[in-house]
């Protein structure tokens, strides 16, 4: 009995051990497809159907037996990008399914950031992944030489970065949650530099000789959301009567730290083609309140027209820094100018932007908006597309110039379709923009080159902590990884931005300036662009930057079917939503 | 002669349960300053338009030369005689604090005393019905009342202001509905006392009907606890009503509220800390003179102590 319950176990484990190594081999088998049966259709098909193992050693040796050029392609459906391949050693092209003007502003963004074919190919998997997530070797100003969980990440310098050594040899980045204990750390002088300044120790800096106090002009929109599908709001001369009737240079004055602006249109005018147009309108009650009249909204007896709700979340924004003093003071210039009681209504943040941005809100919201890349496409496409519900029926008198203007390069032939949507705006009043909110970061006085950068953190490979050799910057909280092709977390994007670099990367003014591309040319509907490497670049661990690494990066981050489409979440949230994954799997 | 006996019963007749707990009362050295500041409070409710600068709700952006969240300013103590005096400073939205909390003090007083009388009445019903009538009805009623004293008061008034929606009514009604348990309880044990005493069964033996006897002869008997109850009641009622607006589940804005104001600037306690201690201050105030003054009539209204 007991040696046919043994016989028994043996064929089932060697049933077992069968079922493993079969599916091992399916496991394979459907993975070659998945990234290599779309190179096929590339120009060097015969490369691209060896195994992976098989291209890092070929890979390794590239140089002794010629250029293999790699590919990723994709057919068009939700992506925007068809096609990236590596022409020869030094060229890269992107194919679009559609124009994207703002590709080199897109491109310049952290997320995509270039890592070396090989360390992509050798980490971009399940085993490797702590690997992968803390320890990336980039082609960035600095090296991580530690991270000290909890603690701190340590820095050191790279000395072959392509735009010179980093000024400090050493950058220690810290953490710590409250502004006051980051400003704390500043005057006792255990840091060089905190981020998120709290606007109530503006004063405090600014009156210490031993601090410079250094602002941050982020591009970002706070403005009054209207839903047109909700009485009154549907009335156009309802919504233009909100716009006359309450002062926005009262709420940036009083509300607003020191550098906020007065917006007179949706997207600050430090992004190209944000502000052409009609500016807003000037505060006016008389016209405002002639207006509601003309509407059939007279004043009742105890002096109110109508009453709706003010919604918010009380969460801190740059843009919108104290919302309930905010909300209060609108309801105050509505009763005061409008006659307009308004109730304010505070929201949990998830069911607040689910709501807003549905378009269900029946009364006014406040919210606002960060920008992502310096790109006018990034404010208002956004916003006013034919798509988005958020203010209810969408208009195409907005829509429309939008969607030309997108698919022109040259922001000056895009100039009167942005003109003609900002006047739209204008006219319509979906919103009413009204503030750019100021943030500040600090720095002690003897740090040199000190600047706050407008997208992402400081250029601090340019800083000289006086005569010390360490610079020490803190900021709010700790990265949740280093490997930021999938990461949304602004500290992790920031640690990231020490070790990485793009094709392209911001420079403190949040222009996308070449980086490791020594350009990147469009054709003349930006439907193809081709970026030019600089030759001779090095990675961290010595090995040569060419189209390869570009390409793998690129498969890694955008390819839903690679093998290395690996990360911290897997969800890749800023590729998707700047060019959309490739080859998504069917829902 | 007869006349003469009459005013001889008269002179000789001892004083009522009022009188002698009015008496006692006012020996108490608690009641005497709880029944002060109340007073105080009482009269600045009545008088807030008079005592208070500004309105409540007057923004003074463009109106004087005040900044966000100035400290207070009191010529008395050396601010400079130009700038405008705001005793209490001045908020985040540019209003004048003191008159805030002036106004603040009517919100506060209303909320206890409508909370506590909706508490009572309700409390008294069900605590009378059940104690009198006993069997399935005190169990029914009384379970019902355990339940709710099942959860923490301002738990559950939370979770009812989630189901009715924020704003100052529904806080009164969900602080009513959590308080009515105690006073249910207290008066059903009243009534299960009295409804065995003599009187009540003379009454009874009268032929006295059942109305008659539960509010003619037990009700008032039934007094003192409730009263005593109720006064400690005003000042949880507060403090409960307060807790609901500091988490934006009460009073909105733009209502001078002391729970709204320590809610809206709750961050500012290190930058501008007169906006939290003000507030603060006068609900500490006024919950602890309500219960100085329980404290005094339970002591009064104790037949032990009787002297």
């Amino acid at each position: 009995m007991s040696r046919r319950i043994a016989l028994l176990w043996a064929v089932l484990a060697v049933v077992a051990a069968l079922a493993l190594a079969l599916a091992g081999c399916g496991g394979k088998a459907e993975q070659a497809p998945a990234t290599e049966a779309p190179k096929a259709e590339t120009q060097a098909p015969a490369q691209e159907t060896a195994a992976p193992q098989a291209e890092a050693t070929e890979a390794a040796t590239e140089e002794a037996q010629g250029f293999e050029p790699l590919s990723v392609t994709a057919e068009c459906k939700d992506n925007k990008i068809k096609a990236i391949e590596a022409l020869d050693e030094y060229t890269v092209r992107f194919t679009m399914c559609e124009p994207d003007p703002a590709f080199m502003a897109k491109i310049a963004f952290t997320p995509f950031f270039i890592y070396p074919q090989e360390w992509i190919e050798a980490n971009a998997n399940e085993e490797n992944k702590e690997t992968l997530l803390s320890h990336p070797i980039g082609a960035g100003p600095y090296m991580i030489e530690s991270w000290n969980r909890g603690d701190s990440i340590i820095f050191k310098r790279f000395d072959d970065y392509w735009a010179g050594p980093a000024k400090t040899e050493t950058l220690v980045f810290r953490w710590a949650t409250e502004g006051a204990q980051r400003l704390l750390e500043l005057q006792a002088g255990t840091v060089d530099y905190i981020t998120k300044l709290s606007p109530d120790d503006y004063e405090t800096v600014k009156n210490d000789p031993n601090l410079q106090f250094l602002p941050v002009p982020n591009p970002n929109i706070f403005y009054i959301g209207i839903t047109n599908t909700f009485e009154p709001w549907n009335d156009v001369r309802v919504r233009k009567a909100l716009a006359m009737g309450i002062d926005r240079e009262r709420i940036v004055k009083n509300f607003y730290p020191e550098g906020s602006e007065v917006a007179d249109f949706f997207t600050p005018c430090s992004i190209p083609n944000g502000c052409v147009g009609e500016p807003w309108y000037d505060f006016d009650p008389d016209a405002a309140n002639a207006l509601l009249d003309e509407a059939g909204l007279p004043r009742g007896e105890d002096g109110i027209r109508f009453r709706t709700k003010i919604y918010y979340r009380d969460v801190f924004r740059v843009y919108l820094p104290e919302p309930g003093l905010v909300a209060v003071e609108i309801q105050t210039q509505l009763r005061d100018n409008l006659g307009i009681e308004a109730e304010v209504v505070v929201m949990e943040s998830g069911e607040f932007i689910a709501q807003s941005t549905a378009g269900k809100l029946d009364g006014l919201y406040l919210l606002g908006w960060g920008a992502d890349y310096l790109h006018v496409t990034n404010f208002l496409d956004f916003h006013f597309s034919r798509n988005n519900p958020q203010f209810g029926e969408p208009y195409p008198e907005i829509y429309e110039p939008l969607e030309q203007a997108s698919t022109i390069a040259d922001p000056e032939k895009a100039r009167p379709y942005y003109e003609q949507a900002n006047n739209a705006i204008r006219e319509l009043v979906p919103m009413i923009p009204v503030a750019h909110g100021a943030a500040a970061d600090a720095a002690r006085a003897d740090v040199q080159n000190a600047k706050a950068a407008v997208l992402g953190p400081p250029d601090l490979q340019t800083f000289v902590p006086g005569d010390r050799d360490t610079l020490v910057y803190m900021k709010a909280a700790e990265p949740i990884s280093l490997y930021c092709a999938d990461e949304t977390d602004g500290e992790s994007l920031d640690a990231c931005k020490m070790v990485g670099e793009g094709l392209y990367r911001y420079n403190a003014d949040g222009e996308a300036v070449p980086a490791l591309a020594e350009k990147c040319e469009a054709n003349e509907d930006s439907t193809v662009f081709t970026c030019y490497l600089r030759q001779g670049l090095k990675f961290h661990d010595g090995s040569t930057v060419d189209a390869n690494d570009v390409v793998r990066t690129w498969d890694a981050l955008l390819n839903a079917a690679s093998p290395y489409h690996v990360g911290n979440t897997g969800a890749f949230e800023y590729a998707d939503y700047l060019f959309g994954l490739m080859n998504k799997p069917e829902e | 002669m007869a006349t003469s006996s009459e005013v001889s019963a008269a002179e000789i007749r001892p004083a009522s349960l009022w009188r002698l707990t009015w008496r006692r009362l006012l020996r108490q050295r608690s009641a005497q300053v709880g029944g002060l500041i109340l007073l105080l409070l009482v009269l600045t409710a009545i008088f807030a338009p008079v005592i208070a600068p500004y309105d409540p709700l007057e923004v003074l952006i463009g109106k004087e030369d005040v900044r966000k969240r100035e400290a207070p300013c009191i010529h008395l103590l050396g601010c400079p005689p130009d700038k405008p005096q705001h005793i209490m400073g001045i908020d985040g939205n540019f209003r004048d604090v003191f008159s805030r909390v002036i106004y603040g003090t009517r919100v506060s007083l209303f909320v206890g005393f409508t909370t506590v009388t909706f508490a009572i009445i309700a409390g008294t019903l069900l605590g009378a019905i059940s104690g009198y009538a006993g069997g399935w009805v005190d169990n029914v009623i009384m379970r019902l009342m355990d339940v709710l004293m099942a959860f923490p008061s301002l738990l559950l008034a939370i979770a009812i202001v989630a189901v009715l929606g924020r704003g100052l009514q529904n806080a009164l009604l969900a602080i009513a509905i959590v308080s009515t348990p105690v006073y249910a309880r207290v008066v059903r044990a009243s009534v299960l006392s009295l409804k065995e005493r003599e009187f009540v069964q003379a009454s009874r033996a009268l032929g006295a009907g059942h109305a008659h006897i539960l509010l003619r002869r037990i009700l008032p008997n039934a007094l003192p606890p409730l009263i005593v109850q109720a006064t400690l009641g005003v000042a949880t009622a507060i403090l409960d009503a307060a807790a609901l607006s500091f988490l934006g589940l009460g009073a909105q804005p733009p209502t001078p509220e002391w729970g709204t104001m320590l809610g809206t600037e709750r961050n500012q306690v290190f930058t501008a800390p007169h906006l939290v201690f003000f507030p603060g201050l006068a609900i500490m105030i006024t919950v602890l003179a309500f219960n100085l003054l329980g404290d005094g009539l339970r002591d009064a209204l104790d037949p032990r102590l009787k002297q």
